[in-house]
């Protein structure tokens, strides 16, 4: 018979392991559709686009774990929207600070995470009923999980589009750029295919 | 007395968590402020050299000359004096705002030393729409302001992108976009060449 611990750590392990396949915000909720499409031309703004989410879910799970307790109900989603602007400001402000190119390449899309259903979602679902640790946990394993399918994502189009990968050549010189992937289109055809993918591997057929 | 009792015991969360969230974004911008405002003024001089290429560095001509932008409102700039490795007046600069289609747009302009012909405009930050507003920043659009005269720039819809006179032919699809940097340039150039006119810096044109 399991004891509490082991039934904790799997609790952990399963909440964790939730994020990156099973409820995979982007691939099986179809969250955050907005970011998915606009900063994924290439890895490196897609990458830190998704960090700025981690750090943003991590920092308002925190806060909306430790005072669920004190939410009014009909006051819960005016809380959460504060508490997640200030970190967006907060992560908006250190890109400016220390990260300049990707903050302009970035542009909108940063202050944007404010209305990212990713983080609200994740705000009412989780750390709003659960406790810290396991409310920090699922927001790291959404966070990667959105990350990783950005940085898939963007991989792809990064690479059809210009035969390279962070910015260094990895295709060989016959290698035509495919220059639609870098465009919206692009972002549309990589998605639906991924998704399309993601479908026949779980077996889960509309 | 009641509804005030009532008031507090509901929004006294919101209240406390408002000012908390409002000390930790304070502090955190007045750590990267300095970095930021560094990070602006290197991408101003960055701009500079590469409308200006003869300048090697450049000095403050006039600080705080402020514009009219229309609506009562009133901006302040600094001028800059773009110079030469022999230490020579190879150009001006300064920035310049206004409203665009999704947000304020703030550019650089730059202008011959005899304060006749631009040297063009540079995009220190916007957050126009992808793909259709940020064409502002191609080079399609930024060349048509290169030796355009120092007068009233008009906005066409069609014409000739290669003639350099005061047409500027619109971003197809961004034409709200097109018509604000026309606008920002039209506002700051008159206003500050008769300025600088004024103060004896430049020639009166007779």
């Amino acid at each position: 018979m399991a004891t509490d611990g082991e039934v904790t750590a799997g609790l952990y392990k399963d909440t964790l392991l939730a994020g990156l396949w099973r409820e995979n915000p982007v691939f099986r909720l179809l969250l955050g559709m907005c970011p998915t499409l606009a900063v994924t031309a290439a890895v490196k703004p897609a990458l830190t686009m998704g960090c700025c989410v981690i750090f943003v879910l991590v920092c308002s799970n925190i806060v909306v774990s430790l005072m669920r307790n004190l939410l009014r109900p009909h006051l819960r989603i005016l809380m959460f929207t504060l508490t997640i602007a200030t970190f967006v400001t907060i992560a908006d402000l250190f890109l400016k600070a220390f990260q300049p190119e990707m903050s302009a390449a970035l542009g909108p899309y940063v202050p944007l995470i404010i209305v990212n259903c990713i983080i609200i979602c994740r705000a009412e679902a989780c750390a709003s009923k659960n406790a810290l640790a396991i409310s920090i946990i699922d927001a790291v394993g959404m966070g990667a999980g959105f990350t990783l399918t950005l940085c898939a994502l963007a991989g792809v189009r990064e690479l059809l589009a210009t035969g390279k990968l962070f910015g260094a050549s990895v295709m060989p010189d016959w290698f035509v750029p495919w220059a639609a992937m870098g465009m919206p289109v692009g972002a549309f055809v990589t998605l639906g295919l991924m998704l399309g993918l993601v479908n026949t591997i779980t077996g889960k057929k509309d | 007395m009641d509804k005030v009792k009532y008031f507090f015991q509901q929004s006294w969360l919101l209240i406390v968590a408002s000012f908390c969230f409002g000390l930790l974004i304070a502090v955190a911008n007045a750590g990267w402020q300095g970095r930021i405002l560094q990070n602006e003024e290197d991408k101003f001089n960055n701009l500079v050299v590469e409308m200006i290429p003869d300048a090697n560095t450049s000095e403050v001509a006039l600080e705080n000359v402020e514009v009219e932008s229309g609506k009562g409102k009133t901006r302040a700039t600094s001028i800059r004096k773009a110079l030469s490795a022999d230490g020579q007046c190879v150009g001006w600069a300064f920035t310049c705002e206004g409203s665009g289609f999704a947000d304020k747009i703030k550019l650089v302009l730059t202008v011959d030393a005899g304060f006749e012909k631009l040297k063009g405009y540079g995009v220190l930050s916007s957050n126009e729409t992808p793909g259709f507003g940020d064409k502002i920043k191609d080079q399609f659009y930024r060349n048509q302001f290169v030796d355009a005269p120092t007068t009233e720039l008009v906005l066409m819809k069609l014409g000739a992108p290669d003639v350099k006179d005061a047409e500027i032919v619109a971003i197809s699809g961004a034409t709200v976009s097109s018509e604000a940097v026309v606008t920002i340039v039209n506002t700051f150039l008159g206003q500050i060449k008769s300025h600088m006119q004024e103060k004896g810096q430049i020639g009166n044109g007779n």
